[in-house]
Formats: structure tokens, C-alpha cells, sequence
């Protein structure tokens, strides 16, 4: 491998984790966000039928 | 804990959009701009991603050490995410910088790893932080996997005075700091063509930094928040 492969195994090989690491936590907050609202829905409609 | 201001929301897109122009100016310019080094050539243009990793890998591991510090201290749920956050990004940023540095050291020094003291210091510290996010996924109690982090959370971070005096103290492979010195600034060491890729590439690094962190702190606060709904139903 020339210098030039060397230098883009590096910067292939930190951005795509970069990249891989950032959809996954995307995805990690979306489902987060989504059970969240289900959650405080729930919690909300229990409120409201205790009331 | 509250739902997100729509200002978070906003800071965070817009921290988001000035990382991804830091980072697209700095490829730009450490890939086609920066002349090749004197002595290395082509390869040392992996120096403004090792340098970069490994500052945010620290500051991300002083981070730990406050949110830690703050959180065996006052007990705030915030604390904790702070430093359980810090910790896995960390952990990204470390694993990178030893990649990385194994890529150029394979072309300098001609291995793909070595015994060095700098090197296995470094490797200790990535350890350490993966021991700390497996310890915080084993023990089911939150505020004992808390605490238990805490404290290994400021251990850990001893490691990094031992990385930085590593090269004074030890014969090493590893070169001592070259361009931060601290008996000279740093365009005295570096010429300004390779300087200027490597400040632009540190900005974008600490954007992408800040970016993430806030993108895994309300992941945190939103887990907590999780949590305290389902135990609520259950009681």
C-alpha cells in the first residue's frame, strides 16, 4: 500500500465510524423519544380516568 | 425533568450544521490544500486526525471526571448523564486515536503496534472507559451502577497526566509533543500551512464533540425520564 492508501484506510476508516456511531445514537434518541410520548400518553389518559 | 425547548432543539441543529461545515472545510483542507510534509510525505496528513481525536478524547474524559466528581459529591441525576455520556464518546474518540495511530506508526516506525509506554498508556485508558460503560450496563440498581462509575470514572482519568509525561519519563518510540510545547508557541514548531489544517480540523473535532454529547445527554435524560414513568406504573 502507497502513502495514499495509508492516509485513506486512516480517514476511511475514522469517519465511517464517525458516521456508524452517529446513526445509531440518531436511531438510540428516536426510539427513546418515541417510547417516551407513548409513555406520558399513557400516564395522561391514566390521570385523566382517575379524575 | 422537562420535555426539550424547541431552543435546545434548535442550538443542537445548528451546532450540528457548523460541525459538518468545520469537518467538510477540514478534509478539504488537510486533504487537497496542506503540501506533504518535508520528511514524511503523504502519510503525515494523518496527523490532523490523531491530534484532534485524542484532545477530544481528553477533554470528553474530563468531562467524566467533573460529572463524576459533581455526582458522588451533590447526587444529581444530571451529573451522572453528564459523565455516562462523556464516557462512551470517549471511548469512540480513544479507540479512533489508537487506530489511527497505528495506521502512521505502521508507516514511520514500520509496526502496526508496539509496547510503547504512550501506546500501552493509551490502551489502559480505552480499557478503563469500556470497563466503565460494561460495570454501568451490569449492575441493574441506577444509583449503585452510578456511584460504582463515579469512582472509576476518577480513577481513570489519572491515566491521562500519565499519558502526557509518558514521553519525558520513559524511552519511547512515541515522539514527544512536537507542536504543543510548553517552551514554545505553537507556529514556532509547525509551519503555518500544516498548522492551519490542523486548527481547522480541532474546530471541527470539539463542534462534532459538542454535537454528539448533547445528542447522548437528552438520550440520558430521556432514558432517565423512562425509567421514572415505569416505575411509577408499577407502583
Amino acid at each position: 500500500m502507497g502513502p495514499w492508501g495509508f492516509v485513506g484506510l486512516a480517514y476511511g476508516i475514522v469517519w465511517g465510524t464517525i458516521l456508524i456511531y452517529w446513526f445509531c445514537l440518531k436511531r438510540r434518541y428516536k426510539e427513546a423519544e418515541t417510547e417516551l410520548a407513548r409513555l406520558k400518553a399513557v400516564a395522561e389518559r391514566l390521570d385523566d380516568v382517575e379524575a | 425533568m422537562a420535555a426539550q425547548a424547541p431552543v435546545k432543539k434548535k442550538r443542537k441543529g445548528i451546532v450540528g450544521a457548523l460541525a459538518l461545515a468545520a469537518i467538510l472545510i477540514g478534509l478539504y483542507w488537510s486533504l487537497i490544500v496542506a503540501p506533504p510534509d518535508a520528511y514524511q510525505g503523504e502519510v503525515q496528513r494523518i496527523m490532523y486526525l490523531h491530534l484532534p481525536s485524542i484532545l477530544t478524547a481528553y477533554l470528553s474524559y474530563f468531562l467524566v471526571f467533573i460529572g463524576s466528581g459533581m455526582y458522588l459529591w451533590k447526587r444529581e441525576k444530571r451529573d451522572d448523564i453528564l459523565a455516562h455520556s462523556a464516557a462512551e464518546i470517549g471511548v469512540l474518540f480513544t479507540a479512533l486515536t489508537i487506530i489511527e495511530g497505528s495506521i502512521w506508526g505502521r508507516t514511520t516506525w514500520g509496526v502496526w503496534w508496539t509496547w510503547d509506554a504512550r501506546l500501552t498508556l493509551t490502551a489502559i485508558l480505552l480499557l478503563i472507559y469500556v470497563g466503565y460503560l460494561m460495570l454501568r450496563s451490569l449492575i441493574e440498581d441506577e444509583d449503585r451502577a452510578a456511584v460504582a462509575g463515579a469512582v472509576l470514572g476518577i480513577i481513570g482519568f489519572l491515566d491521562i497526566p500519565l499519558i502526557h509525561m509518558s514521553v519525558y519519563w520513559w524511552r519511547t518510540l512515541h515522539q514527544p509533543p512536537s507542536i504543543l510545547r510548553p517552551d514554545k508557541a505553537p507556529w514556532e514548531n509547525i509551519a503555518w500551512p500544516l498548522l492551519v489544517p490542523l486548527i481547522i480540523n480541532i474546530v471541527a473535532f470539539l463542534l462534532l464533540y459538542f454535537y454528539l454529547l448533547s445528542l447522548r445527554y437528552r438520550l440520558g435524560e430521556m432514558r432517565a425520564e423512562i425509567r421514572t414513568l415505569r416505575l411509577q406504573r408499577e407502583a
